[in-house]
């Protein structure tokens, strides 16, 4: 039996107003170890507000979120900021590198902050931009690296920190069609090869196309959960 | 690797952060400047009180400085004068006879403070015969010599050669006057000083005053003007009968003008420095609001806030630790060029109030590195905020999106 990485029940976003809107709407969610799984739906269906909760980005309204059995909702912001390093993976739709800072330094940056010891560091920065491609391109700095390249430091980024899992919103959104392939491809390799859990929110058919399981909301309601094969 | 992305922050704005780096040197440069000057002007006033008026420390018979009575002298200040010059720090001693007197030329009369002095006792003590611009320094051995200011001299229409009658009252109390030549013209550089005082020789004025022996003041200067509070207490001590007094205590004001002269100087620089942290605080309020969606990534993927605050802290302190040492050096660079050529303030006005025309401006190590660790608690206080507002920031409402 596989280990449940996220677990939500009953998750409920709502923002309060003249007219209250619901974002998300008791979305009952379970992640499994190793799943590459898409939440897609319209523009405002919520997916990127459940994203944001499963990620300790968003405080729910109500019901609960698990994280390798570890309960977000009742955490503090410094303890929600020291449990997104250590348990999640970000990559961001507009990549978010620290533009002062290089390939190499970027990707090193998250293991800085969890106090890993330099040659494990240097060996897994190494690693990681090797398996994203970008060995060559260590000591560029953003400005100097394709969107593509830069989405990949960030996955790199992402991954360095060993997470539970990877949340990626709209990763594929900015890229061209080769680099967006090109992405695609690392992400799935290193689901299948080293069993990295992705969750994507996106809107991109090439990424749900390769996605193993397809969350669908609408309204903030979860109106469809497919597995493929 | 904070210091390595603080230091690469602040390179990002070239332009903005030159633009602080300069308005915090010009900050310093400016404070430290006004105080120099303000120091520079201080410490010629004081040299001149010193100096010129009241040496470092005095003996009096007790009241004679409110009353000025021929009678208030001190009979046995030859025996004073000894002793004191004991000391290792005493670099002289001059017994003054005084009357407050009155002086008539050919023109006008008025009063006038005659000091009646052995010349080269006084000549060491307050270097007044290095003032003289015209004639001697009672060096020709003529009878009744006098030694007048340059105000004197053209308030009463006198120059070189002039005659002039001095009249004073005797230890009697009764009213005497004696004819004296002008000899010499001084200019002390102190308005008021030179309106006020004239010289004699103090056997001339001994034998108008009818006083045998003794004199109304002695005067003492050190080598250390430091010494001068420490020694006035230690023969206050040894002499209960007189009023031995340090200069801070004789001039009038002086003490108040030297206590309240640092803190004036801490408004000055503080107003400047005011100005200087609104300067840093925009900029970095304008830095972080340009990197909110930045920091907010920082803070998602998982940097805490008090990493977040030191970075912002560091790139302000940054910003000073190389700002600082320019304005330092500017400032040092202004202050020893101003501190010889001198500032010339234009008019008399300032030498009529007692203070020099010219004013070299000096500031002492400590008062550098005070104004330093001003500007960087100044700097440290403008990055406050700033780094306050960056960690009240919430990670998905600055990025947008995860």
């Amino acid at each position: 039996m596989k280990n449940i990485v996220v677990e939500t029940k009953a998750l409920t976003k709502t923002y309060e107003g003249i007219v209250p809107v619901y974002a998300v709407r008791g979305a009952d969610v379970t992640i499994e170890d190793n799943e590459f799984t898409a939440i897609i739906g319209p523009s405002g269906s919520g997916k990127t507000t459940l994203l944001n909760m499963i990620g300790g980005l968003d405080r729910p309204t109500s019901g609960s979120i698990k994280v390798n059995g570890h309960e977000l909702t009742g955490k503090t912001d410094s303890e929600l900021i020291d449990f997104r390093l250590k348990h999640i993976g970000f990559v961001f739709q507009s990549y978010n590198l620290i533009p002062v800072l290089t390939a190499k330094e970027n990707t090193e940056f998250i293991m800085l902050l969890q106090k890993i010891p330099k040659a494990q560091r240097d060996a897994r920065v190494e690693q990681l931009l090797r398996e994203v491609g970008l060995a060559d391109k260590m000591n560029k700095r953003p400005t100097e690296l394709s969107g593509g390249q830069q989405q990949r430091v960030a996955v790199a980024r992402a991954l360095a920190s060993k997470p539970d899992f990877v949340l990626a919103d709209e990763p594929t959104a900015n890229l061209d069609s080769a680099s967006a392939s090109n992405l695609l491809d690392i992400m799935a390799r290193l689901n299948q090869e080293e069993g990295i859990t992705f969750i994507f929110s996106t809107h991109d058919q090439r990424v749900i196309d390769r996605a193993r399981r397809v969350i669908t909301l609408e309204d903030g309601v979860i109106v469809s959960d497919e597995r493929k094969g | 690797m904070l210091l390595k992305i603080a230091w690469r922050n602040i390179w990002r704005n070239r332009t903005r952060s030159i633009v602080v780096i300069t308005a915090i040197a010009i900050g310093l440069l400016a404070g430290v400047f006004a105080s120099a000057f303000m120091q520079g002007m201080m410490r010629q006033k004081i040299e001149s009180v010193i100096k010129l008026e009241m040496s470092d420390f005095q003996f009096h018979r007790p009241q004679f400085t409110e009353e000025y009575l021929p009678k208030l002298f001190i009979p046995n200040s030859e025996a004073i004068m000894a002793e004191v010059e004991q000391e290792p720090a005493v670099a002289g001693t001059s017994g003054r006879l005084i009357s407050m007197g009155m002086v008539g030329s050919a023109r006008r009369s008025g009063a006038i403070r005659i000091m009646g002095i052995d010349p080269a006792k006084e000549a060491v003590v307050t270097g007044i015969d290095s003032k003289v611009v015209e004639g001697d320094f009672f060096e020709t051995g003529k009878r009744n010599p006098v030694l007048i200011s340059r105000k004197v001299a053209d308030k009463y229409g006198v120059e070189l050669k002039s005659k002039l009658v001095l009249t004073v009252q005797d230890v009697e109390g009764e009213i005497i006057a004696g004819a004296f030549r002008v000899v010499g013209i001084y200019e002390s550089g102190n308005g008021m000083f030179d309106e006020m005082n004239i010289y004699v020789q103090q056997d001339d004025l001994r034998a108008l005053m009818h006083i045998e022996a003794g004199v109304h003041e002695i005067a003492v200067s050190l080598t250390d003007h430091d010494l001068a509070e420490p020694l006035a207490t230690k023969y206050q001590a040894a002499y209960p009968d007189l009023q031995v007094q340090p200069w801070l205590d004789l001039a009038a004001g002086m003490r108040f003008m030297v206590e309240a002269l640092d803190v004036y100087l801490y408004y000055i620089v503080g107003i400047i420095l005011l100005a200087l942290l609104f300067s840093i605080l925009n900029t970095m309020l304008m830095a972080v609001l340009e990197r909110m969606r930045e920091i907010g990534v920082l803070m998602a993927v998982g940097m805490s806030k008090a990493r977040i605050f030191v970075m912002i802290m560091l790139e302000t302190v940054m910003l000073t630790m190389i700002g600082g040492p320019f304005g330092l050096l500017l400032s040092y660079g202004f202050v020893t060029y101003f501190g010889e050529a001198g500032i010339n303030l234009g008019g008399a006005a300032y030498s009529d109030l007692g203070f020099a025309a010219i004013v070299y401006p000096y500031l002492d190590a400590r008062s550098y590195l005070e104004v330093t660790m001003m500007v960087v608690v100044m700097a440290v206080i403008a990055a406050v905020y700033p780094a306050r507002k960056a960690l009240k920031l919430i990670p998905v409402e600055a990025i947008r999106t995860i």
